[in-house]
This record gives structure tokens, sequence and C-alpha cells, in this order.
């Protein structure tokens, strides 16, 4: 990248901007969800409204719910469905996709990405569990080339949280992402070495597009299945979806409750 | 694609029949494009079109009247790499259409290949079609969607002038290759491997702009050494044969429309 002058802040001013941001109420919340389904508790129970005047391109599908509740801009923002096929447009392209566009049209104070998630029962996980996670990190970017390898990894702390979790008594874990639903041993390999505790299609990449522009993200990840039991993932996946979606829906509730009023550093 | 109305098929139409004035490179490493960007003489851009702050690198100029953009995710913050993979590609193609609106996009750089079919490297290939093959989900319609099968913007007379081979593109986030992903790229019929094609060709499709490919064989995957060492010990010599057919490429689009390629 060129070196502008007036491009470059100096460490110096960044840290005092970072803590003058930090101290602000936080105003403007993104939700960044795969599945709609995964977000529609969620937008009934705040009353979002889907936003006609769409600030994403007009050929895309992707869908934007918002409203006002308790002094905040609350913005659920979903991928919507594929055009050719009909299905949820899951998966780290689409999520990064609508991450960077929604942090250029909403300018969000803070990123949540919510959603369903496989789990860990060796690292303490069970069905309708739902984590906050403590990093993201990818599991099928395998690049064996001495820091290229640590990139494909990408791994990320989230914004730290630790009043929400204590407040909220949440569970508190890794999470691992990949492009595939299934985990074949390689990803297993990958997973393991992540030490994650939760499993998804989207986190980290939510992350890394968040990370470019320096918005706090934060990941709320509900189990709908086990990955290190018996069942296969998309029968227990399919089956437990909308238990837990309720429930994510009522933790997403309390974790907004809990921010409404506070600031970054609050958190 | 979603229904158009009327009022964009006569837009589309129309497009193609005016000459292609705008072309965007979408290159992942900045050594598969400073050769092109060299030939050119294209210069960095200083105001930032595609936004402030962001690594991603941006190189324009003119050439007789084409206007030629190479657009790079860039070196990672932390750890001073190129951003291979899916995810920088599918920001970079997404933040240039929307800012430079390109007639078409050029996917292009450096891939692994079969010499089972046909492939030698330093070779530089058109794609045919493309595919993921690391985005495995096994329920019904969410597997197509997770493959992700698209055509390339069809281009004969382009194959034929230039005399260039063509095959299926497959691609994945990693470098190497489980056996996993090994059984779904000989399933589907790939004779290529990249790290970003299926993502470029993603967003080209959901934006509706014509995107073709070219890719130049750093290493034979059913070769006898591993992808790493072929792919760094080849990548100069490969990076050349690209510039070269990329060179031919844009001399062949000039003045024509999208419908003589």
């Amino acid at each position: 990248m060129a070196a502008h002058a007036d491009d470059r802040i100096s460490n110096a001013s960044m840290e005092n901007l970072t803590r003058q941001v930090e101290k602000r109420p936080i105003s403007t919340i993104v939700f960044i969800v795969a599945m709609q389904k995964e977000a529609q508790p969620l937008i009934e129970r705040l009353r979002l409204v889907k936003d006609v005047n769409s600030p994403f391109p007009k050929e895309v599908a992707w869908v934007l719910f918002k409203g006002i509740y308790k002094e905040l801009n609350i913005n659920i923002v979903c991928p919507g469905k594929d055009s050719a096929l009909g299905v949820d447009s899951v998966c780290t392209v689409p999520a990064s996709l609508v991450t960077y566009a929604s942090i250029q049209a909403l300018q969000p104070d803070l990123i949540i990405n919510a959603g369903t998630a496989g789990g860990f029962k060796a690292k303490g996980a069970s069905i309708c569990d739902v984590y906050i996670v403590s990093s993201s990190a990818f599991h099928d970017r395998r690049i064996p080339v001495p820091v290229l390898d640590l990139y494909g990894v990408g791994m990320r702390k989230a914004f730290p949280t630790p009043n929400l979790i204590k407040e909220l008594n949440l569970k508190v874990g890794r999470l691992s992402t990949g492009d595939s639903m299934d985990m074949s041993p390689h990803d297993k390999e990958s997973i393991t070495a992540n030490d994650a505790t939760v499993k998804d299609m989207e986190g980290a990449a939510v992350a890394y597009v968040a990370d470019i522009f320096k918005v706090p993200t934060i990941l709320i990840k509900g189990v709908t299945d086990i990955v290190d039991g018996n069942r296969p993932t998309s029968e227990e996946f399919l089956e437990n979806l909308a238990a837990v979606t309720a429930k994510l829906d009522e933790s997403i509730t309390k974790v907004i409750d809990f921010i409404s009023g506070k600031c970054l550093s609050d958190l | 694609m979603g229904p158009h109305g009327d009022g964009d098929m006569e837009k589309v139409e129309s497009e193609s029949h005016r000459p292609i004035s705008t072309v965007v490179f979408v290159i992942a490493m900045q050594a598969e494009a400073q050769p092109l960007v060299n030939k050119f003489g294209l210069s960095e851009t200083s105001d930032s079109p595609l936004g402030k702050g962001l690594p991603w690198v941006l190189y324009q100029g003119l050439h007789k009247d084409l206007r030629i953009y190479v657009v790079c995710p860039g070196k990672d913050a932390a750890l001073g790499i190129d951003s291979v993979g899916t995810v920088p590609a599918s920001l970079i193609t997404f933040a240039s259409i929307q800012a430079l609106q390109p007639d078409i996009l050029i996917n292009a750089g450096t891939c692994g290949a079969f010499k089972v079919k046909g492939a030698n490297i330093g070779d530089v290939f058109l794609v045919s079609d493309v595919v993921f093959h690391d985005r495995r989900i096994p329920i019904p319609m969410f597997d197509l969607y997770g493959v992700g099968l698209r055509q390339a913007f069809s281009t004969p007379n382009l194959l034929k002038e230039l005399n260039l081979k063509i095959g299926r593109l497959s691609t994945g986030d990693s470098l190497d290759m489980s056996t996993q992903d090994e059984s779904l790229i000989i399933s589907n019929d790939a004779t290529l491997k990249d790290m970003e094609g299926a993502a470029v060709a993603y967003v080209a499709e959901l934006l509706k702009v014509p995107v073709i490919f070219l890719k130049a064989v750093t290493d034979l995957i059913d070769g006898d050494k591993p992808a790493a060492e072929e792919f760094l010990q080849n990548l100069a010599m490969v990076t050349s044969a690209l510039e070269e057919t990329a060179t031919k490429v844009i001399n062949f689009i000039h003045g024509k429309t999208l419908s003589d390629l």
C-alpha cells in the first residue's frame, strides 16, 4: 500500500481515538446472521422492520432488518437466499461480503455474529448451550508455508466482554470456522489444534473483515449438534434448529439489554 | 440469476454491443501482478477509490483507449504476506465492481494442475467453468450451493485466436490437498486447482459482471513434488508466462464488444 502522510495515524493518536470511542455509549449494532431462520425470533421480538430502501446493491439478495430498541440502533443483516438454488447463502464468502457492506453502509460501533454451531462434548458443550466466543480461527485454510500458515488459520480474539460474560453467566469457548458442514480428518486435526469448543461456517470470516476496519466484534453461537457425538451433523442440526434458535433469541435479548446504555469498555 | 425487468435486459444487451472500455484484473498475489503492472506501466492509485485505510492495492492505466485496473488484496496487516484465499478475493471483487464498474473482470493467477488432464508447468489456461471443492454441505440443494458451479463468460474467439488450453477450475482455501479435497476435485472433473477463482465467479455473478479466468500452472498436482515446493520454485517463470498471455488477451479485447469475444 502506498504511504500517504494524511492516511497514517500515529500510534499515540490511534490509542487516543480508540479510548475515546470506547467511552461513548454504544449506539449502532449490526448483527450478521447467516440464515434468516436463526434471526427470525429476534426480528419479531424487537419488532424490527425490513428495510425496503436497502443500502445494498439492487442485484443482491442481502436483507436488512432494522429498528430502535432501548435507544440502540439494531440492524440484522442476512445474506439471503441464493438466487439459483433458493437456499440461505451460508459460508464464509457471503458472510464476509455482507459484513463489509454493512460496515460501509451502517458504520456500527459493534458487530455481533450470531448463529448456530456444532459443539464438542469433549470440551463441555451440550445441545442448546449458548457460547460467547473468546477467539475464532479457520480450520480449512491449510497453507504449509511459513507465515502463510498462520494467515490461513487467521486466529483473532473477539472483543473482550468480561462483564457481559459474568453478568449473564455465559459459557465461553474458542470457535473454529470452515466452509463445510461435515468434518474431514484434516479438518478435525486443525480444529483440535485450534482448541475449539464450537464449530461454525462464518465466524472467523466476519472477524477478519471487522478487523480490517477495526470494528469491535462479538460472536454468539448456539449449539445445534454434537460434533464428536454419534449422530450425523446435518440430521442433528435440522432437528434442533428451531429449539436452539429460540434459546439463541433469549440469550441475545439479554445481551442487548446488557449492552444498552453502556460503552465498549463497560462490556 | 434473478429475474430481469425489460429495462435490465435491454441494458445487458446494449452493453454487449459497446466496445469494452474498462477491464479489471483481480489478482491475489503481488508477485503475480507485478509483471503485468510493469508491462502496461500501470500506477498505484493515490485517491483510494476502494476506500481508505485498506490493505487492498489498486493499479490503473490506459492502454490505447482501454482503461485497465489491477486490484490485489495486498499484504495482511498483522502478518505481512499476500492476502490469498476466497474471502479477500471476494471482497476486492465486490469493491472494485462497485467503484470501477468494469465491463469485464479477469481473474488472473497461478494454479496447480493435473498432468493426467494434459497440463504442463508454465501452461496458461482459460477456464471453462469453476467449482469449490472445500464447501461440503450434505443437505439436498445446500450441497449444490456449496459446490457453486459457475460458467466463465464464454469467449470462443479469444480461445481460438490465442490457442489457449481450456479446463475446469476447482477452488479451495488450502494450498495442500487432503484426500477429501482430492476425491472431490477428481469427481468434479477439474483440470486446475486454485485458491480464489470460484469466489470471484460468485461475486461477479451476484453483480452480473462477465468474468474470465487466466490460470498459469506452477505445480503438477499428480506429480511427485509437494505443491508448496514446486509453486515457490516455478513462481517467477510462470508469472512471466502469465503476463505474456494477459497482454495478448488485452490486445485481443481492445476495440471489441463482449459478444465479439
